[in-house]
């Protein structure tokens, strides 16, 4: 996924990455107990593509993967402190 | 001729009308009578008078020229620069929202002479009303019928020159809306997507009071060109109207900037001025956070008689100074508006 932002510098990210970062409650974890992500150490390769990218308002991305994994909203600030991925070789 | 017209800058879009494409339609005729379209991001243009003079004088003083013809019109631009239109409201331009902290700063009066006085400008313009609980458009445009329906779609109940749709218009009369908070949610989506709101310079959105459902959904569901909070000078009220400020920047919508209600009081016996809610707070909060005043607005017996009997003070008492006051606010919202039509939201794209 590749975003050019409003002052016009480009961020691109992989669907495994996004995956990973997902910040919804159930991969996070909430109220102290630790998310699905902090239990696993892999995802299978469905949940790792990105099927559709929605607009939330104009402050998010929601995020739906083959999985059917829809319930992380990105913030754009959560999405720009997100490492820059490495460039591909 | 467009070197000196390139002379004039936009104060609120800090650029010269040329580079804007504001000139259109330029020309002169052998007599040396030049004429052109003087095209606003706005109808309620606050210097669209200035602007008028400014041309004609600039053209004026050019060796040839005998008369000088400015045709002063309006096209509202659809806000941020993106390819397609939206897709929950796509006839609408530009969506401003009115919100509060604390209820009862008279919110909707606000909103609905916001909305009035848009209109008079000449923009086409909607008002949707999100106080689900309590909603108070019906009452104050005078517009108590319910709402017709062609082909499942809802069709705006017009009042005033302009396209209205309330729970109250749904549910009239004395029936409470008894709902939970994710039925709030739902219920100002279908008031966006089922009703036919056709094409809009300019959709105001009334929302209750507080950072709760309603202003959230709001924020989540359409892309707001930005968000007028309404406060009362005194610190109770300007307290909380920052809150909600921060909610709407922490949701990335501009804040529009702070419009100060019951401001002053003129007493209509002895003439002295009182200031029962204190005076300034807003444009005192405005500063601290760096955000525009858009105004105050006097506390009149006329701005309340009016909303009770269902006209906007600014088509009843257009003299008056609420009327006045609220006029001015709609032309600060309107070129607070424009800028934000400049702005481009990021692009996103997945391959």
């Amino acid at each position: 996924m590749e975003i050019t932002w409003e002052d016009g510098h480009h961020s691109t990210y992989s669907g495994e990455q996004l995956r990973w970062a997902c910040p919804c409650a159930e991969c996070r974890g909430e109220a102290g107990a630790p998310g699905r992500l902090a239990k696993i150490n892999r995802l299978s390769p469905e949940e790792l593509l990105i099927k559709d990218v929605t607009l939330v308002g104009q402050y998010a991305l929601q995020i739906a993967f083959e999985s059917g994994h829809a319930t992380g909203i990105y913030t754009f600030r959560y999405l720009m402190s997100l490492p820059p991925r490495p460039p591909e070789v | 001729m467009l070197e000196v017209l390139g002379h004039i800058q936009d104060p609120d879009l800090g650029r010269d009308v040329v580079s804007l494409g504001m000139i259109k339609e330029l020309e002169v005729s052998p007599q040396g009578k030049v004429s052109f379209t003087f095209e606003l991001t706005t109808p309620a243009c606050p210097v669209r008078d200035r602007f008028k003079t400014q041309a004609q004088d600039l053209v004026g003083d050019l060796p040839g020229v005998t008369a000088v013809d400015v045709r002063m019109t309006a096209n509202v631009r659809q806000s941020f620069m993106r390819p397609k239109p939206s897709e929950i409201l796509p006839g609408v331009k530009q969506t401003i929202a009115v919100a509060s902290g604390k209820g009862g700063v008279g919110k909707s009066t606000v909103a609905v002479n916001l909305a009035a006085a848009l209109r008079k400008s000449g923009a086409t313009v909607g008002l949707l009303d999100a106080d689900i609980y309590g909603p108070s458009v019906p009452a104050m445009t005078g517009s108590r019928q319910e709402p017709e329906q062609v082909n499942g779609r809802l069709l705006p109940i017009e009042a005033h020159g302009l396209k209205l749709m309330s729970f109250g218009h749904i549910y009239p009369g004395d029936q409470p809306t008894i709902y939970r908070g994710p039925m709030v949610g739902k219920a100002i989506e279908a008031m966006m997507v089922q009703v036919e709101w056709g094409q809009l310079d300019y959709l105001v959105i009334d929302l209750p009071p507080g950072t709760g459902d309603a202003s959230l959904t709001l924020a989540q569901a359409v892309p707001l060109t930005g968000v007028a909070i309404v406060c009362t000078p005194q610190d109770v009220a300007t307290d909380i109207a920052v809150k909600a400020l921060q909610m709407f920047r922490k949701l990335n919508v501009t804040p529009l900037g702070l419009i100060e209600n019951m401001s002053w009081y003129i007493c209509p016996d002895c003439g002295h001025r009182h200031e029962i809610f204190s005076h300034g707070g807003a444009e005192a909060a405005a500063k601290r956070l760096g955000v525009p005043f858009l105004g105050a607005i006097p506390l009149e017996e006329g701005i309340r008689a009016d909303a009770d009997t269902g006209t906007p003070v600014v088509i009843s008492r257009p003299d008056s100074a609420g009327a006045k006051a609220f006029e001015h606010i709609a032309s600060q919202v309107a070129a607070r508006t424009s800028i934000q039509s400049f702005r481009q939201l990021p692009v996103i794209n997945v391959h």
